[in-house]
């Protein structure tokens, strides 16, 4: 078993030892940054201090020196994420500095996406997300829908102020098996349940699984609607549709 | 605010419930005096749809007219029981009127910014127009306040909205490029939060001029966006100015959790602070004391929206017992909450009263007001 100090990145392990409590995500952590490439760490902790021209210019580095795209996706860009998700989720960092982080992984995202696309690798699912009708706030979703990109699902972004008919619409055309709602505002939050009945009233509501989440939106909320599932944050909206869709780690 | 009082108000120097009307109890209570009972106002907003079909006034048209917003305004007090009345229903008025793009929505849905079409980049952009206040989108307010003031008197209070620069900030920068650049560039965000400054005080006079009794100041730098030490960095002193230059109450709205700024937002001097129901009624008291007035924070999409009449008085009997001195909803209310569930929070607050106090009317009595 790995310890923090195999870790080969002063910062990364600087970062992990003062920002991650929970034992297992500490252990799993450890593992994963351990066993990574010192290169490849580089790039996660430019993404974890949100310094978008270097995890550019990294990431390009990388690809040169003839790292597969996918590892350099895998053990950095969402390497860094995951501490960036944490950090999130236990109020160490706010929105801003998400934002900063999510703008270095596009950054780096930018020169793995053609790769991966010509490479032909199947998705984990397809995604419809959107915000539900009346709401027009996207900054969680969007970093929801970076991550699961991240993680390996295809995404269709119907964006904000989406209607029961367009999520409908948006499932048949695409043949998608998940259906993530997002949610600012405690006046749209309702918009969910009626999404959801609209699902059931058009007799597809079995063919998805629908997972809801935004700042007001609770676990009780979501399973009263009828949601599947619920996601506190971006981190937790991969590790939801993972589950939902059968996949593990 | 309190006009003649009782023997045994001057004698014990707290009121006898009836003494006061509406306005005199939420005046009284945002300036830290005695009251008669606890007020319940929301200085957010609390139109419904059912509201709207009552009294024919309905959304979009009760935003942008202003005979529409005051009738539906004034459902919180004739319908409802509260001591407030608040017309300025959306968040987007100003907005409108300094060009950003609104989806106005219709009947049963909230207008909105379309905020991923933001009108300005950096603080060389900030300008208010010279006909700002004469556009439709804020007269209507001022109209509405006029015609509140005209009908219901000094009965009850009459809250307006100016929304400040924070907000503004998301409306007109967008709400990414406005964060990302409090973060890459805090000396030009000060710049822009201070020029937006002027927008925040020039609609919030022009409603003292109409008649408005105190200004509602939602500024989202919420819990689930910021930290509590932007709160400190961006807009401590920049609240403290506006209690300085808007010469009436000020009413702070933050949604979402807001404990680790409320010892901030304490300091300002502002009147009070309009709190979400994520945020302990007990822990917020014990944290702001008796430096600002906590209104709220019954939660909605559960309690208003979701549930019943007994849920509701729950969360009304959690904010008495923490000491709240204002009580009402979180915030804007879903348009579909049912009034059975508003009429019980006034309800609710006369019975923890009449339990305390035998001098106090039954909730019936206060039903019939």
């Amino acid at each position: 078993m790995a310890e923090l100090a195999d870790i080969p990145n002063e910062f990364i392990k600087n970062e992990v030892d003062e920002f991650v409590e929970r034992e297992d995500e500490r252990a799993e952590l450890i593992e994963l940054y351990s066993q990574s490439a010192p290169h490849l760490l580089e790039i996660g902790a430019a993404i974890i201090s949100g310094r978008n021209e270097d995890a550019d210019r990294l990431t390009v580095e990388a690809l040169e020196r003839g790292t597969g795209a996918l590892e350099v996706m895998d053990d950095g860009l969402i390497a860094g994420m995951a501490l960036v998700g944490i950090k999130f989720r236990e109020n160490f960092i706010f929105v801003p500095e998400v934002l900063a982080c999510a703008r270095a992984m596009k950054a780096g995202m930018v020169h793995i996406e053609p790769i991966l696309s010509a490479s032909g690798i199947e998705p984990l699912a397809k995604v419809i997300m959107g915000t539900v009708k009346g709401d027009l706030h996207d900054i969680g979703k969007n970093l929801c829908i970076m991550l699961l990109r991240g993680a390996g699902f295809e995404v269709i972004d119907l964006g904000v102020d989406t209607s029961a008919d367009e999520f409908i619409d948006a499932v048949e055309e695409h043949d998608a098996t998940l259906v993530g709602m997002s949610a600012l505002l405690t006046t749209t939050m309702p918009n969910m349940g009626r999404t959801i009945d609209a699902f059931i009233d058009a007799d597809v509501r079995d063919d998805v699984k629908i997972m809801v989440g935004g700042a007001p939106v609770t676990p009780e909320f979501a399973d009263e609607m009828g949601a599947d599932a619920y996601g506190d944050n971006a981190v937790e909206c991969v590790e939801v549709a993972k589950r939902l869709v059968g996949v593990t780690g | 605010m309190v006009g003649e009082h009782s023997k045994e108000f001057q004698e014990t120097g707290r009121p006898v419930v009836g003494e006061m009307t509406g306005r005199e109890r939420v005046m009284a209570a945002l300036a830290g005096q005695a009251v008669d009972r606890t007020p319940v106002c929301n200085p957010t907003s609390v139109a419904t749809v059912e509201l709207m079909d009552l009294v024919d006034a309905h959304f979009p048209d009760a935003n942008r007219d202003g005979e529409k917003m005051a009738r539906l305004a004034a459902t919180s007090y004739t319908e409802l029981g509260f001591d407030s009345v608040m017309p300025v229903f959306t968040i987007i008025q100003e907005s409108s009127a300094l060009g950003c793009e609104i989806q106005w929505e219709g009947k049963d849905n909230w207008p909105t910014v379309r905020m991923s079409k933001p009108i300005w980049k950096s603080a060389d952009d900030v300008k208010m127009p010279s006909d700002f206040l004469k556009h439709p989108d804020i007269t209507c307010v001022l109209d509405a306040i006029r015609r509140l003031r005209q009908e219901l008197g000094d009965e009850v209070a009459i809250i307006g909205k100016t929304m400040g620069p924070w907000t503004l900030g998301y409306h007109v920068f967008g709400v990414e490029p406005f964060l990302l650049m409090s973060l890459d560039d805090p000396g030009h965000t000060k710049l822009c939060l201070d020029r937006m400054k002027e927008i925040t005080v020039a609609f919030g006079q022009a409603q003292i001029d109409a008649g408005a009794d105190a200004l509602t100041l939602p500024d989202h730098a919420t819990g689930d966006l910021v930290s509590g030490e932007y709160y400190r960095e961006f807009l401590r002193d920049l609240h403290t100015e506006l209690v300085d230059e808007i010469p009436i109450p000020l009413i702070l709205h933050i949604c979402g959790r807001t404990v680790d700024r409320m010892d901030y937002i304490a300091q300002t001097g502002l009147a009070a602070f309009h709190y979400d129901s994520k945020n302990d009624p007990a822990e917020s008291m014990e944290i702001v004391t008796d430096r600002i007035a906590l209104v709220g924070n019954i939660n909605n999409p559960q309690t208003l929206y979701a549930n019943g009449p007994e849920q509701v008085a729950e969360e009304v009997v959690r904010n008495l017992d923490a000491g709240v001195p204002l009580v009402g909803p979180e915030c804007a209310i879903p348009l579909q909450t049912a009034i059975e569930n508003l009429k019980e929070i006034p309800l609710a607050v006369a019975r923890w009263h009449a339990d305390r106090d035998s001098s106090l009317p039954a909730a019936s009595e206060v039903q019939d007001r």
